[in-house]
């Protein structure tokens, strides 16, 4: 084989409370497509972002053409030749696609711009895309396709060695696609190493020449793709031992009346007719890949985004009634994705995080005055069932772990005690043993007749608590699946299966 | 999965030994990772400090001061003297109570000594044409609260900067008082004097009034509803909306109330001078009050400090203004020194919060 252009030798990098990656080896060699998969928080990003300079690595060793390197920033990237296309557009929406792609690398003369060649240069490159958008149209001004494609252009644009692709096509139409995968093999021809990361594994076999697998921060397996199947794909990116629920109790347990009933909930290019129902006593949990619409189907739900369409029906005292959106908040409890943002208030008590969202509860009777001596013995009561581990209600929820900052955002829940919980990630982030406290206080909550909604980008924790499934993709309910159901069902589900992909 | 658990653990384990053994180079590393938007990210972490002991340092600094100025002044410390300082005090004291709610709850408010020149205006002209003064006092309250409605709705509804909201606010009602008289005062019949600046037992009402707001305010910001939804509001809007706290009504009161204390220094203040002008919300002003409630311990990014404090910034801000006036030192050179200690108070606080 020829030789390698990139060589990364055992990688690692931590995060608080996250072993992302560990001890990565791979070899990169020109004019080559590799495949990166894995599921949600296999690590994949972190080793994108570790070789654009984004992230640095706590060990682990870089070579290029067989020279030691380091890559501490963005710019060092560039400097080796290293491209990245984001998932997301990082572009700037109030200047031209000229301004955007020339950014880091404008012609000029003595510091001023060559508008001319510049413009010649995209012109060029946008063309090669197949398309011939005015260079000089604001970014703004382009659907989101048309910004993934200038994104891609962007990359093009430079002398690149290695490009990285994240996810690139999941805003472009199949057209585009079609001309994007062409570039890529022109690309190759020029004997440039590609990385493309693709949650749609039928695009991988379209593509790439080569796979790697990731698994909690590990290389799980990999090899050239004429020799693996679409199932072999999943298996590496899950592991071995389909690993079933040991919560058992959880599948048999009956479920109660309805307690929220969601009709034809739609939000424009976000969610799309969302139906479903969550009984008393059940766990439904939501999969998807990260934008499939599970985050924003919980925000709508609560109130916290608009709608554009739909009713949410709510069981009130036996009979299930449809409500006003805005009021969702009094029977749901929401735990975010991100307790930092929008959970907590850091730089107060515990106690008054936890009183937070059931003020009115807890005004005293003889005046219109919060009772001190109630909060205080309800929040105490909730520290104890919970097991939050401070000294003092007055300690400060920004000094906390992590477990224990999620804890206290329960505790603020349970003491509103809706009828209707949803967790987005309550375990994201979390240590081994605070998750499985959180899980435990799940099942406490479900077996006291709460209904709950959970997204986890972690299957094997949403297998742990779930009792039913639905499947999300691209802001649609796609499937159903029942607590017997398998990882690589799920899997496949949200990943879609190339034979039913709607074109 | 238990095993899996386990497994990690132990490499984990490995790991730290390994990294030991690699210290100086992966430390020096890890130490200039940047992380964006990941969980080590340490959004408003820089507010935790120890709020308590802080919460005490203006009580202390006033009765140091007045200790100083007692040993230094002869009758200083007599009980005339001191509510003569208060009611010196009582319209920065009602202004600065107004403006600790607004940055409380995560806002600025620049327009309120603006509004209250208005306020004077309105009051000087109306009482000049016989309205009767408790009706007119009312009309200058209204003035101020309208000022104090527009400024919410825009902010809160709006989702306007505040910043610049009130800073138009403050030019417009600045400049339509400067209109109205062209720059002349207006006096104010008697009895309104008399009425407003009455004493009981040799303490003027308004001082005793400022000291009840004072105590309500406190104890509201403390233990009302309303008051800890302020507080929350302040320190994250995000996680109050989350909690089902009406974020934009609270965002709305908090520019209603500090229009409504405006409005009442507003009537203090014409009592005083004796008169209304437009001058009397002159920039300086909302340095005075910026400063007492920054003095007092309110944070300006929200959600920090309380009535009481901004209140006792107040006394410290008046006093340090008549010091130097006494001392003769230029009212010029008087707005450079206040402006620095605002700067160097602020500077504190955040150093300490890092």
């Amino acid at each position: 084989m020829t030789e390698t252009f990139l060589r990364t030798i055992g990688i690692s990098k931590s995060f608080p409370g996250v072993q992302a990656l560990n001890n990565v080896s791979i070899e990169f060699f020109p004019g080559e497509v590799l495949s990166i998969v894995g599921t949600n928080g296999a690590g994949k990003t972190t080793f994108m972002n570790v070789l654009g300079g984004i992230v640095q690595a706590d060990k682990g060793e870089i070579y290029i053409e067989g020279k030691l390197v380091e890559i501490n920033n963005p710019l060092d990237a560039e400097k080796y030749g290293i491209a990245f296309v984001h998932q997301e557009t990082s572009l700037f929406p109030y200047m031209s696609i000229i301004d955007n792609m020339c950014i880091s690398s404008f012609p000029n003369r003595i510091g001023f711009i060559d508008y001319k060649l510049a413009k010649e240069r995209c012109e060029s490159t946008l063309r090669r895309l197949g398309c011939n958008f005015n260079p000089r149209a604001k970014i703004q001004d382009l659907c989101p396709g048309d910004q993934q494609i200038v994104e891609i252009a962007r990359a093009l644009l430079g002398e690149h060695r290695l490009i990285i692709f994240d996810e690139p096509t999941s805003s472009l139409s199949i057209r585009e696609k079609t001309r994007l995968f062409e570039v890529i093999k022109s690309l190759k021809k020029e004997g440039i190493s590609i990385i493309f990361i693709t949650h749609l594994l039928h695009e991988i076999f379209e593509v790439a020449d080569r796979l790697i697998a990731f698994r909690n921060g590990e290389i799980a397996g990999g090899g050239i793709i004429e020799n693996i199947t679409y199932k072999d794909v999943i298996s590496l990116m899950i592991g071995e031992k389909e690993t079933d629920s040991f919560f058992g109790h959880r599948t048999l347990k009956v479920v109660g009346d309805p307690a929220l009933e969601v009709e034809s909930l739609s939000r424009r290019g976000v969610l799309d007719n969302i139906n479903f129902t969550l009984h008393k006593g059940e766990v439904l949990g939501i999969w998807g890949l990260l934008g499939s619409g599970r985050t924003e189907l919980a925000r709508a739900l609560v109130g916290l985004d608009p709608i554009d369409k739909g009713r949410i029906k709510i069981n009130q005292n036996g009979t299930i009634k449809a409500i006003r959106h805005r009021d969702a908040k009094k029977w749901i409890g929401i735990i975010t994705e991100n307790r930092r943002k929008d959970g907590l208030l850091l730089p107060m008590s515990v106690k008054t995080n936890i009183s937070l969202a059931s003020l009115r509860k807890l005004i005293s009777r003889v005046w219109p005055l919060i009772d001190t001596k109630l909060e205080t013995e309800l929040s105490k009561k909730l520290v104890n069932r919970l097991d939050i581990k401070i000294t003092s209600l007055e300690r400060q929820v920004a000094t906390l772990s992590g477990g224990n900052q999620q804890k206290v955002i329960l505790a603020k829940w349970l003491l509103r005690n809706p009828l209707i919980y949803i967790m987005d990630e309550p375990t994201r982030g979390l240590s081994v043993e605070a998750r499985s406290e959180v899980d435990r206080i799940i099942g406490e909550l479900v077996d006291s007749g709460a209904a709950i909604l959970i997204i986890s980008s972690d299957i094997d924790e949403l297998m742990n608590v779930s009792g039913r499934y639905l499947v999300m993709r691209r802001g649609r309910i796609v499937a159903e699946f029942q607590a017997e159901a398998s990882k690589s069902d799920l899997i496949a589900a949200a990943a879609g299966d190339s034979h039913k992909e709607v074109c | 999965m238990v095993f899996k658990n386990n497994n990690s653990k132990n490499e984990k384990g490995e790991m730290v030994r390994k990294k030991e053994r690699l210290a100086n180079v992966s430390i020096t590393k890890k130490d200039k990772v940047r992380i964006f938007g990941q969980e080590g990210n340490p959004i408003g972490t820089r507010r935790v400090a120890n709020m308590r002991v802080v919460s005490y340092l203006p009580f202390i600094f006033v009765i140091a001061l007045f200790i100083i100025l007692g040993l230094f002044i002869p009758h200083f410390l007599t009980i005339r003297n001191i509510s003569n300082i208060l009611l010196q005090a009582t319209p920065l004291g009602l202004m600065a109570i107004g403006i600790s709610v607004v940055l409380i709850g995560g806002g600025i408010d620049l327009s309120i000594p603006s509004l209250m020149g208005l306020s004077g205006v309105f009051g000087a002209i109306f009482m000049k044409n016989g309205g009767n003064p408790f009706l007119v006092a009312l009309i200058m309250l209204a003035v101020c609260i309208l000022g104090g409605c527009i400024n919410g709705f825009a902010v809160g509804y709006l989702k306007m900067v505040p910043f610049i909201v009130t800073f138009s606010m403050m030019t417009v009602a600045m400049g339509a008082a400067l209109w109205i008289t062209k720059g002349v005062s207006m006096g104010v019949p008697r009895v309104f004097i008399d009425t407003i600046l009455a004493k009981i037992w040799g303490i003027p009402v308004v001082v005793i009034a400022l000291i009840i707001l004072t105590a309500v305010a406190t104890l509201l910001m403390r233990k009302s509803l309303y008051g800890r939804w302020l507080y929350a509001v302040g320190v994250n809007v995000e996680a109050s909306r989350v909690a089902g706290i009406p974020v934009k009504r609270v965002i709305f009161s908090t520019y209603v109330i500090s229009g409504l204390f405006a409005g009442l220094a507003a009537i203090v203040i014409t009592a005083r001078l004796g008169a209304g002008a437009a001058t009397i919300g002159r920039e300086g002003v909302i340095l005075d009050v910026i400063s007492s409630a920054v003095v007092g311990g309110v944070s300006i990014l929200g959600g920090m400090g309380n009535a009481l404090g901004a209140v006792i910034g107040a006394i410290i801000i008046t006093l340090i203004s008549n010091i130097m006036n006494l001392s003769h030192v230029s009212y010029y050179l008087t707005l450079v020194v206040k402006g620095f200690i605002v700067i160097a108070i602020v500077a504190i606080n955040s150093f300490r919060m890092k």
